[in-house]
């Protein structure tokens, strides 16, 4: 175990600074690394035989109040990425460390808000008795309960749809329920596993733009969003990790430079093509290589 | 076809449609009166045929449907008294049944070891016939009361902690993750996650469990105790009097009426308690 480097240092009892979203990149590169991954590799035993190597040395870091998505094939070990992260599941090599804390001890400390790609609501519970369900779970109640609740479907603009169940809603609907709830213990680390994956384009585009509202009215939060389209990861970061198809190495990482606050206009700027064809270039290539027979590739199941 | 023609043959079809299609509970109704009438006819229908047999003891076992009303008419108050003696007892013995089994499949899904441990004495549990238990427990316990709750609840136990223990180990994976990231505690996963979503399943245990109970304190009437329907049965079969058999069919139709009670309360407990079930929810053809 290696001590955490001074860097990476992090009072987690500070009070988060308060910022503004529409600073450039090259000022939040003076804000301190909130989540560092360092050298991870991640192998599953899928029987004695067989190993499947799901990431291999894969670095790299997320200051605090940053948005970062991670994109790549399907496959590549991406969510493997966000449950090592969140202190779900243990690296095989390698150290993760997030705000100076081991990511389980994170975990424990409920510094994470974790975001499925199934929302994962409790059918027998309605929309604000499920955005309740964290409080319940630290045993705070009463008014105080209330009014966070209240304010969290006010958020993600649920509040009329308080008293229904889950089912009785549109897919969009059941993800801002599943925000509501990952924001409900305000966690310095929003953890998003293709949150919008489920959902068609045009809800998915449009729940894009709302994420961008709720994130701008949460300050301070870090993001790690994971995705397989490429203009919503860069719509919504500050940077974007590429990673190859099995095992997941890092490819690129890619600054994106749009000014904030950003709108779904942003799409339609030059820069904007730049990055799609960027990050498609570099993704392609991947694609091409992979013809090269390589060393550690395994059977796939 | 054109479009035309396809719009004015679906507009035509329709108030035909809504003149057969009643509504839910007089469809429901309507249908179990044609199935009671067509079980009725073929009763009479047997009844006459084994008169014309001339065979004294068949028409002596099977009298007219009639008959069996008038009986159950004229002696309701015997009916009513043995109906409470069994149906009761079914009820208490499958309520204590229904609580062993949910604490038995609770302690054993929290670890495989207690669970293999436990596993084989349930199954061997379900293995000892009734009929050689009941006089067992009759000579232990005394009291027919008491022998009823333990077979009733004998029976509703086993049925009740293998669905419990499907029930809380069939939980997503993913949203028990999501009480992780809560940090919930094993406890709190139990009660908001796991619990909850084993419910369905606890109730298509209960819906076996119901019909099951009541035969269970029927078995005792018959061999362990001196009242209930059970007796009735046994009674109107060995002591052979004339009107004996109207009574043997008395009885089955009570204790029939009494098992579909039983059952539709428990399917009525369910649809107020898992009304979130897609089977349940508004506008579900299921």
């Amino acid at each position: 175990m290696t001590q955490t480097k001074p860097a990476h240092t992090f009072d987690p009892n500070a009070p988060v600074e308060a910022r503004h979203h529409h600073e450039p990149v090259s000022e939040r590169a003076e804000h301190p690394v909130a989540i560092s991954v360092e050298g991870v590799t991640k192998v599953f035993k899928t029987s004695n035989e067989v190993k499947t190597v799901a990431l291999q040395d894969v670095s790299f870091s997320i200051r605090v109040g940053e948005f970062v998505s991670l994109i790549g094939p399907s496959g590549c070990g991406k969510s493997t990425l966000l449950r090592l992260v969140s202190g779900l599941v243990e690296p095989t090599a390698g150290e993760i460390s997030v705000n100076g804390l081991q990511p389980a001890e994170a975990r424990r400390r409920r510094q994470f808000g974790i975001v499925f790609q199934s929302p994962v609501l409790f059918d027998w519970r309605t929309v604000e008795q499920n955005v309740n369900l964290p409080l319940q779970v630290i045993h705070e109640n009463g008014s105080k309960a209330a009014a966070r609740v209240d304010e969290l479907l006010g958020l993600v603009g649920l509040s009329e749809f308080r008293k229904h169940y889950p089912w009785q809603l549109s897919g969009g609907m059941q993800q801002r329920v599943a925000i509501a709830r990952a924001l409900t213990y305000a966690p310095p680390f929003l953890l998003m596993d293709e949150p919008f994956g489920a959902l068609d384009m045009i809800t998915r585009d449009r729940m894009a733009g709302e994420l961008l509202r709720i994130w701008s009215s949460t300050p301070g939060t870090t993001v790690l969003f994971i995705t397989h389209s490429i203009p919503e990861a860069i719509l919504l970061s500050d940077r974007v990790v590429v990673l190859s198809a099995r095992p997941g190495r890092v490819l690129r990482t890619v600054n994106i430079d749009l000014p904030r606050p950003r709108n779904e206009r942003v799409r339609e700027s030059a820069e904007f093509y730049a990055y799609e064809n960027e990050l498609r270039r570099v993704l392609q290539a991947e694609h091409a290589d992979k013809v090269e027979p390589q060393p550690t590739e395994q059977p796939e199941l | 076809m054109s479009e035309a023609a396809v719009a004015s043959a679906s507009s035509t079809r329709r108030p035909r449609l809504s003149f057969i299609d009643l509504s839910g509970t007089s469809r429901a109704l309507l249908r179990g009166a044609v199935v009671v009438a067509v079980l009725v006819a073929v009763w009479y229908a047997a009844a006459i045929y084994a008169r014309a047999t001339g065979n004294a003891s068949l028409t002596l076992k099977l009298p007219y449907p009639h008959d069996v009303l008038l009986d159950l008419f004229n002696k309701w108050s015997i009916y009513a008294r043995a109906s409470w003696e069994t149906g009761s007892r079914a009820v208490i013995g499958f309520v204590i049944g229904t609580g062993v089994g949910l604490l038995l499949g609770i302690v054993m899904i929290q670890s495989r070891w207690i669970e293999s441990a436990i596993v084989p004495y349930v199954l061997a549990s379900q293995m000892i016939p009734l009929i050689a238990l009941v006089p067992i427990l009759r000579a232990i316990l005394r009291d027919p009361d008491v022998v009823r709750f333990y077979i009733c609840a004998y029976v509703t136990f086993f049925i009740v902690t293998i669905a419990v223990v499907r029930g809380l180990k069939n939980s997503a994976p993913v949203a028990v993750e999501m009480m992780g990231s809560l940090n919930a505690s094993r406890w709190q996963t139990m009660r908001f996650l796991r619990f909850p979503a084993a419910v369905p399943y606890i109730f298509s245990g209960l819906r076996v469990a119901a019909p099951l109970s009541l035969i269970g304190a029927l078995l005792v009437d018959f061999i362990g105790a001196n009242s209930g329907l059970g007796y009735l049965l046994v009674a109107s079969l060995t002591l052979g009097a004339n009107a004996a058999s109207t009574t043997l069919w008395s009885a089955l139709v009570v204790t029939l009426v009494l098992g579909l009670v039983f059952t539709r309360f428990v399917a009525y407990l369910e649809r107020r308690v898992s009304f979130w079930q897609p089977a349940y929810r508004a506008g579900a053809t299921a």
